[in-house]
Parts: structure tokens; sequence; C-alpha cells
């Protein structure tokens, strides 16, 4: 067809009166109002409301308020009335709603089919058929039930129990899995202060802190209740602003925060904590109770400050001065954790630090290490996290076939373990994998089935947060809205909760394991543990009626009971070591650094699903998105390295390339790189985004536990000579020194 | 009988000695006002969207890298929101008033008369004024996150903190149906439910809301610490958000590089 | 003086698209032209303006006048909160059950209650998404400058909603039309008592 410039003007006139019109209107769809089918028990068309839950996105078990409206959650805040954050909480636990409304979320039972393993081909299953092969499985297996593993994130509470009494029932196999697990803080507290649950640390009452590799402000424990404390610890009223000492190789949030930061070198946190001690001891400035009970002088005698000044990095003036501040103010406070733990020395490190709060007396004193109790009856299981020796036991009994059946819930191994185990290879030779991941995650994606669970808003359950606030507290968690894909549920697919998976395959394999566990639904097994509470008859909640317990325990999100505090830990048998343990580094000819992994705004890996983290700045360096490698300014200076120029780093165990941070505030030995990049799926937001650090560390283990040292490894760093622009929050705006303002911080010396 | 709205000067307070950078509230203010997310595109071309930010200076830089000791370096952080000026130089250069100081106290952005002149943004010292330059999308389900009380700002138009309103609303009217002054403490993170996403979230307390005219409120009365400062107070701008000096043991008055 | 070169042929396709253009501007014109005046005059509004049909024919008179329901029986938060809301299906049902079950109308009702399904309806007064509006607020005043029920507050806006067979609105809720009315009553006109 032949147009003339006369029949072009008009067919275009045409064109974008047509655009003109279609622009004038909206989709109509926006013009209508939905009235729901039925009428919600409390909740008004239009009105937003708050329900109390628990926070299921880190192990710290936070109290939460969700705001619902019409059947959808909106915001997430701190729960007022919990006692462990009152009220606050941290980015984490806002960007749950992400999770729940995930756009990458199963919205049903898949399975691999006839599909090879690994390739990401999966078929749409329906619940029946995923129960049925699960169950089919189980009861298979009855007679080698011991070749059945059951991997699960921490537990504690409820649904320790459940899984506990399941495994026992049928003699299958439970390993917990953490990346970070807390297995050597455990065993160092146990040593100092005997079998008792991890103590609470009362930062808010502490006149001078001493932390040893706890970035208890970034990523340690429970890092929101921290805060609080750090908060009033500055500068609450009535009080003297505490001081806050760091020693850690690498500069994370709490050293940023810190007044001064020890950067020592990685491994030695023990050796000065007990040069610490000899100075205290030598000048008699601790308390002499706690110093006998340590053993006295004679066994710190090897620890001179002299002696170990140049194993630590630092100066015999900073140590014995330190040990002064320390001694002197009252009460000082000596934490540790992170990667102090995470060297084959660690529980030699972490007993040498918790030893410092004996020998200044602050056991169980305000502003020391107060005990924690144990949780009330009912509540009380706990499942420990597996130490590394026992995932390498497990991959070894996978790749000699002893292992028939794997079920991973609420645990990314394959992700999270070192490449170097091999549970990639060995997971092929695994005849069943299930995963209950509600996205496909690193290892759902070697799956045999992915039957997926519902998210922490979408389900029952109760904790005890560990750990505690100094009495007994229980966590209630409801849920705050209906299950994001119950209109899947007429297809039989949608999601389930993983407890009440458990329960109905139980029934269906029968026999011991179905009495081993009698309840019907997860929400009975959460009633159950509440009726125990409701027995106790004390704490935040007494009631006559168990109804109106339950009721209110749900709208107050958990029990608590101020008087339930732990009394004085029996004297321990623990004595300063007199004979150092020296880390030991995986380690060849040319890997001259010290590679420091660690948790990011993305945790160790869990979070790297929610656009909300990945986006968060890191708060030093301010990177978003990416895996990059902190390195010392003056040494990418040296190297010609800049922002953004690829660096690859590389152990004796594999090679990762990760975009280079010079960093003003890192040792020249040391390099930083922080977990939680390099998926091969869980998402769209976390596929195939930067760099798994895991790849690259060595299979080492603490000496005394077995737990991972994932700070024992040595690296080396080159250019490779690409660059790519580094996704970062500052640069965003000028800054105010760059317009000709003045200073946007200023200071004041503290008051005398 | 009908009860005049009470007069309120609404104003912050973030004491930077307590702040630890844990990006809380930023995340808090994005969940809370539907801020689009900062995808790793938005950051390279320096158009991320964050009303509240932690900026982080460093101290000692080159005196670190000369000597080889790290740990002289001094990481300082600072939240920077809208100051909401009393004397505001974004408000005067808006060729169409979709930005005015109103009677709370509050730097307004009027949505619906922005025409993306970007001129206020130009003139805004603390940076805290931000542009769409892109239409707001979100994947499929996560429309049902966003809070129904917050306007979703489209493509050419400029945005910025607005000290959550949409709470304060709720505030004064419930102000008016009970006919009282609903107190400072009612702000304070663990028994109100009406301060700003930022201020609820901040684990530490470093932001404190509240009412300016208010004479025993907790905000009026830590904003007359012997601490406090305004940022940039040389320009005269009469931020009403009111920075308390961070405590340094080590460094004098005015050490800052 | 050259005479003209003959016309080229024009063949079918061209006729058509000349045809269907003409066509187009005229349906355009007036789709398109009372939508802007209309925009500037609530009068021109109105006389384009259809009143939606609702999936169910909902007689508000028989509700209201013949058997004297409040209204906020059925818009339950529209004195506690913004929105008034619509009920649930199921608050329906609580009556007709057993009320009129013979009618159409209430075997549509009742089959979207048996199938589960929310029932779309289509709104007649709706403001743009950059406005706030809060019936609570509104209703407070009124309710105490007035002092009446709250139920007899809603015609100020809405209209006499009790006597329409189907719903309509009866004024223009511009901005105009709001703040003429925030200024007789001495509210606030503040730009951000609504806009936010």
């Amino acid at each position: 067809m032949e147009l003339t410039r006369r029949q072009l003007l008009k067919l275009s006139g045409l064109g974008l009166g047509g655009v003109l019109y279609a622009a004038c209107t909206f989709d109509l769809k926006e013009n209508n109002v939905e009235s729901p089918t039925l009428i919600p028990e409390d909740l008004v068309n239009g009105i937003d409301t708050w329900y109390a839950t628990l926070c299921r996105e880190c192990g710290a078990a936070e109290g939460l308020i969700v705001r619902v409206m019409e059947g959808r959650a909106k915001k997430v805040e701190g729960n007022p009335a919990y006692p462990l954050n009152a009220g606050k909480h941290g980015a984490r636990c806002e960007a749950g709603l992400q999770a729940l409304y995930h756009p990458d979320r199963l919205a049903g039972p898949i399975k691999r089919g006839e599909n090879a393993r690994g390739n990401g081909k999966f078929e749409a299953a329906t619940w029946t058929e995923g129960l049925d092969a699960f169950t089919g499985a189980l009861k298979q297996q009855q007679s080698n039930a011991a070749s059945v593993v059951i991997v699960t994130g921490s537990l504690r509470g409820p649904s320790a129990n459940l899984v506990q009494q399941f495994t026992a029932g049928y003699g299958a196999r439970h390993m917990v899995f953490e990346s970070v697990e807390q297995t050597v803080l455990g065993e160092a507290i146990k040593r100092v202060y005997g079998d008792v649950p991890l103590p609470h640390f009362d930062i808010a009452n502490a006149q001078y802190i001493l932390s040893f590799g706890a970035d208890f402000l970034g990523s340690w424990l429970n890092p929101v209740a921290y805060g609080r404390q750090y908060g009033e610890f500055r500068q609450g009223a009535n009080r003297k602003r505490g001081v806050l000492v760091q020693v850690e190789p690498r500069f994370s949030t709490t050293a940023a925060s810190a007044d001064e930061w020890v950067p020592v070198n990685p491994g030695t946190e023990g050796l000065l904590a007990l040069s610490i001690a000899y100075v205290i001891a030598n000048e008699r400035l601790g308390d002499a109770n706690g110093l006998t009970a340590l053993g006295g002088t004679a066994a710190l005698q090897a620890y001179a400050p002299g002696v170990v000044a140049t194993a630590t990095g630092a100066s015999v003036e900073k140590i014995q001065r330190i040990a002064h501040e320390f001694a002197v103010a009252k009460p000082g406070l000596a934490l540790g954790g992170g990667s102090a733990a995470a060297h084959t020395n660690g529980v030699f490190n972490l007993s040498a630090i918790y030893a410092l709060n004996t020998l200044v007396g602050n056991t169980g004193k305000a502003g020391g290490v107060i005990m924690n109790p144990r949780a009330p009856a009912g509540v009380e299981a706990v499942a420990q996290a597996a130490p590394m020796a026992q995932w390498q036991k497990l991959v070894d009994d996978m790749n000699s076939g002893r292992v028939q059946a794997l079920i991973v819930r609420g645990a990314d191994p394959l992700y999270g373990l070192p490449a170097k185990l091999g549970f990639e290879a060995a997971l092929a030779k695994v005849p069943l994998v299930v995963s209950f991941s509600g996205l496909m995650d690193d290892t759902a994606m070697f799956a045999d089935w992915v039957l997926p669970e519902h998210t922490g808003f979408e389900d029952w359950g109760a904790d005890v947060p560990l750990p505690g606030p100094g009495y007994q507290v229980v966590g209630v968690q409801q849920p705050v809205v209906r299950e994001f894909f119950e209109s899947q549920r007429t297809n039989d697919r949608g999601t389930r909760g993983f407890n009440d998976v458990l329960l109905t395959v139980a029934e269906g394999v029968g026999g011991k394991i179905a009495q081993a566990v009698p309840w019907k639904t997860n929400r009975d097994l959460v009633m159950d543990s509440a009726r125990k509470l409701f027995a106790l008859n004390r704490g935040s909640l007494k009631e006559t009626d168990f109804n109106a317990f339950w009721i209110k325990l749900l709208a107050n999100g958990g029990w608590w009971d101020q008087n339930a505090k732990a009394s004085a830990p029996a004297a321990s048998a623990f004595k300063l070591p007199a004979q150092a343990q020296n880390p030991e580094f995986q380690t060849s000819a040319d890997t001259p650094l010290f590679l420091m992994p660690f948790e990011s705004s993305l945790g160790d890996g869990r979070a790297a699903h929610l656009p909300w983290m990945q986006a968060a700045p890191d708060p030093v360096t301010t990177a978003t998105w990416r895996t990059w490698v902190e390195i010392n300014l003056g040494l990418a200076r040296e190297k010609g390295i800049e922002e953004g120029d690829v660096v690859r780093v590389t152990s004796q165990f594999g090679e990762i390339e990760v975009l280079a941070v010079p960093h003003p505030a890192i040792p020249r030995n040391v390099v930083a790189v922080p977990m939680g990049g390099g998926h091969r799926n869980y998402g769209r937001y976390a596929q195939d985004r930067g760099a798994n650090v895991n790849a690259i560390l060595g299979p080492a283990t603490d000496k005394d536990t077995g737990a991972f040292a994932w700070a024992a490894t040595k690296v080396r760093i080159e250019k490779i000579g690409r660059r790519i622009q580094l996704p970062k929050m500052e640069g965003t705006v000028p800054l105010p020194e760059q317009l000709e303002h003045q200073q946007a911080i200023l200071f004041t010396k503290p008051k005398s | 009988m009908i009860t005049p709205r009470i007069p309120h000067k609404w104003g912050m307070v973030v004491d930077i000695d307590r702040c630890t950078g844990c990006q809380a509230c930023v995340i808090a203010c994005q969940a809370e006002n539907n801020i689009p997310i900062n995808t790793e595109d938005r950051y390279i071309q320096r158009r991320a969207i964050e009303w509240i930010r932690i900026e982080r200076y460093w101290e000692g830089v080159e005196e670190a890298v000369k000597t080889g000791d790290p740990s002289l370096v001094k990481a300082r952080f600072i939240p920077v929101l809208c100051q909401h000026c009393e004397n505001a130089p974004c408000e005067p250069v808006c060729p169409v008033y979709a930005t005015y100081h109103n009677n709370e106290g509050m730097n307004v952005q009027v949505y619906n008369r922005c025409i993306g002149t970007r001129y206020c943004a130009n003139n805004c010292p603390y940076q805290v004024r931000f542009f769409n330059f892109f239409q707001p999308v979100w994947p499929e389900s996560l429309y049902n996150q966003l809070n129904p009380h917050v306007t979703v700002r489209t493509r050419g138009i400029m945005e910025k903190c607005t000290f959550c309103i949409q709470r304060l609303r709720k505030v004064e009217r419930k102000e008016v149906k009970e006919q009282k002054r609903i107190s400072d403490a009612e702000f304070d993170s663990a028994s109100g439910m009406y301060g700003p996403a930022c201020v609820r979230a901040c684990p530490t307390d470093t932001l404190v809301f509240g009412d300016l005219n208010d004479p025993n409120g907790r905000v009026a009365k830590m904003a007359k610490d012997e601490r406090g400062y305004q940022m940039f107070d040389r320009l005269g701008t009469e931020p009403n958000v009111i920075y308390l000096k961070k405590v340094d043991l080590h460094a004098s008055e005015s050490a800052h590089e | 003086m050259q005479e003209p070169a003959p016309r080229k042929k024009v063949n079918w396709m061209m006729r058509a698209a000349v045809a269907l253009s003409v066509v187009l501007t005229v349906v355009i014109t007036l789709a398109v032209v009372p939508k802007i005046l209309g925009h500037y005059f609530w009068s021109i509004e109105q006389w384009y303006r259809v009143t939606p049909v609702q999936p169910i024919a909902f007689p508000h008179p028989s509700h209201v006048q013949v058997d004297g329901i409040d209204c906020l029986f059925c818009h339950r938060s529209v004195a506690t909160d913004a929105m008034a809301s619509i009920p649930p299906v199921q608050q329906c049902m609580f009556c007709h059950k057993l009320v009129k079950t013979d009618s159409p109308e209430i075997q549509k009702l009742a089959k979207y209650a048996s199938d589960n399904v929310p029932v779309e309806w289509i709104r007649v007064h709706r403001v743009p998404d950059h406005v706030h509006f809060v019936h609570e607020a509104h209703i407070t005043f009124f309710t105490r400058r007035d002092n009446v029920a709250p139920s007899q507050v809603c015609a100020t806006c809405h209209g006499d909603v009790g006597s329409m067979q189907q719903v309509k609105q009866v004024r223009s809720l511009r901005m105009g039309d709001c703040v003429d009315c925030h200024r007789q009553n001495n509210a606030p006109t503040d730009c951000a008592v609504c806009h936010y």
C-alpha cells in the first residue's frame, strides 16, 4: 500500500487520537470494590488491625505486631509489650512482608519427575501426590529408618519438640543446619559458667564493654535487643556514658560505633584476653575470688603483654591501658563471638574472653553477665545445631548410599556449606530429596519434590528467644493473614505448614510414629504448649479459664515472667589455660591474606531473596546488591586497585570474582567478603547475583567442638581487568563538603 | 461542641551519639511510604530514593594510610531526612506552589500540584528531595504490601519525607474525637502507634518524634539539650529536626575533616 | 497551463482507511470533548456520566425506606475509619437465607455466597488516589455540630441514597466542591489535610 503525505498525516492523527482517548481512561478494574463473602471474626473492611506474632526472618525470635488491612499484611513493627525488643525492630523483620508477597513464591508442590536432577526443570504437582510420595518413602524405609535424614534450620519450642518426637518415633536422624553456628559460644559458656542457657548480657547497665569479634550491633545473636540496650548504654538517663571497645580484625558495624577499635590478628583474640587478664591479675585490679576460681596468677604467666604483643598486633601500652580501663570501670562487660569463635581455636578464644567477666566479678550483677533460666515446661525443647564435623559425616554417608531420603526444611545446606565439602555431588547419590522451601533455593533445585511451606506470617508457632532477657519469655506466633495461596487449595495446591505436613505424614505412616506425635494440627501443638504455660499460673498472664488465657496470649504475643530468674551458676571448675592454643589457617604458599567472611544485611544468605535487604546499604561501605571485597586502602593503592575493579579472590579451595572496595579501616593483612551472595536460584532478586564466599572456604573446624571455622581460610587477590560500577548509597547525593556547606556532624566531649 | 484542631509543631530530635547505622529506619520508611524498590540500576544511576538515609563519614583516612594503622580511622553515622525547615530554601523556588510550609511546622509536598521542575531539589542543601525518574512498578504480588494510606507517586514528580503525615492525621483525628491533646509520651516508641515509621523502628532510640509546642513533651525538652544543634545552621534554614552532637572521647570540639 | 496528471486510482484499502478515520474522528470527538468539558463543568459531566449497573440490582429504598435499616448497619466502619466499607455477602445472607429467596437477584447473591466468590461492585463515588478522604472525621464533625446520629450526615455528600433505586453521584466531589464546604465550615484548607 502506498501512502501519500496527506494520508500519512491523517493516519497519524488518528493514532494520536486513539492514544489520547486511551490515556484519558483508567483500568476499569480499579473502579471495582470487592465485598468479601464471609465476615471475618474481628475485621471490619477498611480498618487496619494489628496482630502480634513473632519474626521468623532470623533466629532471634523478636516480637512483632503486623498491620493487616483487608486481609493483607501491610507493615511490621516491634511488639511494644514484648520484653526483648520492646517495640523496636530491625530491617529484616520489616522485610518479612516481602517474603510473604514474594513474586517467585511457589504456589504449590512441584516434582522433578523425569527431568535430570539439578537442571531446574520441575512439573506442577498436587499435595496428594507429594504427600503420597513422602509417606510412601517413609513407609518403605521403615526397616532402615536411620537412612532418613531430616535437616532443619534452628528449632526451639513446640516445633523442636515435634521434630524430635517425629524423628525419635520413626528412628530417623535430625540435623540442624546453621551457616553461622553458635556451637562454639555455647561450649565456651558451658565451660565458664556450667551447663546453662546462653546468658543475658546487660549492655544497658554496663560502663565498659570489651567486645571480641561479637558484632552485636550488626549481626550477632539479637542485634535489635542489643541495639535497644546500646542506646541506653550511650545516652540513657541518669547514667554515665558507657565506653565500647571492639577487638576484631574487621571493621564491623559495632567497631564503627565503638569508641576504640583494636584490630588484632585473626584468631589471637583469646591470647589478647588472657593478656588483659594477666594485667588485671598481676595488678590486683579485679575480683580476688574470681581470680582464685580461675586458677590464680600462676596460670597467666605466659601471657604478659610484652610476650603476646607481637602475636596479637596490639601494643603493650594498649593492652595495659585497656586492662586498666576494663577493670576500673565497674561494671565492665566482656563479650566474645562472631569471627573470634570461627577459628580452629574458637573455644579457647571465647572461654578466655568470658573468663574476663569472672575476673572482674560481674556475673549475675547489673551491667554484667546475667544467667538465663531454662524455658518453662512445654516449650523447653531445643534442637542444637550440628557442627561441621557431623556434616562431613553426612556427606560421607550420602556418598556411600547410607542416606535414602533427605528432607530439608528452613535450611539451604547446598548454599551454606563450604563447597569443598562436596555436598552437591553427594546429593546426587540420595534417592529421594524433599525440600520444604517456599521459594526455589539452591538445595530445592536438586530436590525430587518441593513441598512449599507457609511463611512465618501464615503459620502457628511458639519460640523461646535465645538468649532471653534474664527471665522466662515465650513468644507466640500466629497467622496474621490467611495463607496467600488459599485460592489454590481447591486445586489441591497452595502452601502448607511444615509441622502440619509432618503430622499428616505421621498419621499416614501410622504405627509408632503416629503415637509419637499425638497432635492433629500444628495449632493443637502450639495450644498444647500454651496449656502448660496456663497451668503455671504465674507471670504476665494469669487466667482462670484456658480460652481467655489463649486469646490474651495471642493478643500479647507471648508470655513472660519477670520473676522467673535463674539462680547464680554453680561454681565452675574452669581454669585459665596455661598453654595458649594458636589458630591454624587453611593456607598454601601464595595466600598471604586472612579472609574474613561476615554477615551483611543478607545475613548468612537467607535474606538474599528480599529486595529491601538487597537494597539496604551496608552501614560501613554503603554498598548494595553486589558481593564485594574490602581491601586495605593503602594496599589497594599499591596494587592499583580501585573501587569497582573486579577482583579474583583465590584460596586453595577455589576462587570467586567480586568487586573491590578499597577500605581505609581494614588491616593490610585482612580482606573481608560479605556472606549472602551468589545464589544459583532463590528468586529473581538473588539469582546469579554476587558470589558465594562459601565456595572458597576450607572445611576447617574448631578443635574442641568440631564447629565450622569459617574465618580460618587465607587467600590472595588479583585484579582481572574488568570493571563494574559498585552500586552504593554513598555518592547518590553530593556530600555537603562538596557543596561548600559545613559539617553535618558536630562533636562534643563527654560530660565529666 | 466542636473543638478546634490543636496547633502542633511537629519536630524530631536525632541523637547521633546513639546511631549505629543499622538501616532499620531506612527500610521501615520504604515499607510505610510505598517507595519503589531501589534496584541496582537505580543506585548506579544515582537515582535511588531514600527519604531517610544514613550517611557515613570517614575521619583520619589519609593518616591511617600514611602510618599503616587502620585503627586511626573513625566512621561516623548520621541519619538525614527532610529537615522540615521553617525557612525552607525549596519553597520559594517552586513555580506552582507544590511545596510550602504548613501551620504544623511541616514542609509539605503536594504531589498533584507538582510539575517536576526539580528546582526544589536543586535548592535543598540537605539533598533530601527525590525526583521520580521512573514510573514505580512492583511485581504483581508485591502490590499487596503497599500502604493504602499513602499515595503512590507517579513518574515526573518530587517526593520527600512527610514525617509520616498519614499517621499524624490519625493522631489529630483522635484528638478531635477525644477532645484532648495526645501527649508526647504516646509518640514514645513503646506505647503509641503514631510516630513516623523510622522512629518506631529505630532500635537505639536515636530518633525521637513529637510536638515542639508541647513544653512538657519529650522532644521540646530534648531540643533544648546542650548537645543540640541544627544541621548547617549557618544557612539559616531553621530546621525542625534537631541533632544532638556526637560524643567523642578524644576529638576536640570541632575536629572533623 | 499544464493539465494536472490524472489522479492515481485509490484502491479499496485507502477508501476503507479514510472512511474509518472519519467515523473514528466523530466517535472520538463525541467521547473526548464532553470528558474534557466535564472536567471543568459538573453539569456537563452529569450529562454524560452513566450511573453504573451493579452486578446485583441492590435496591436501597426497600432496605432504607421500607425496612428502616440504619446506614451504619451495613457500612460499618464509616464512623470509625477512612472507608465506609461494603458489607460482606455473609451479612446479606443473614436475612436473605429466609427473606425473598425466590427473587432472581437474591438467587444471584446466594450463588456468590455458596461459591465463595466476592461480589465486584462498581464504585459510584471515587476520589483520585492522591486524595485521602476520611469518612470518620466528617461524621464526627457533623454529628457534633448538628447533634444528630451519624446516619443523618451521609446525605450531605451522597444525597438521599435511601430513595435511589440505582445509586448515583449527586455532588461533583471535585476539589472546588470540597474546598467550598471546608471554607463554609471553617475546616482547614491546608493542602496536606487531604493530599499526602
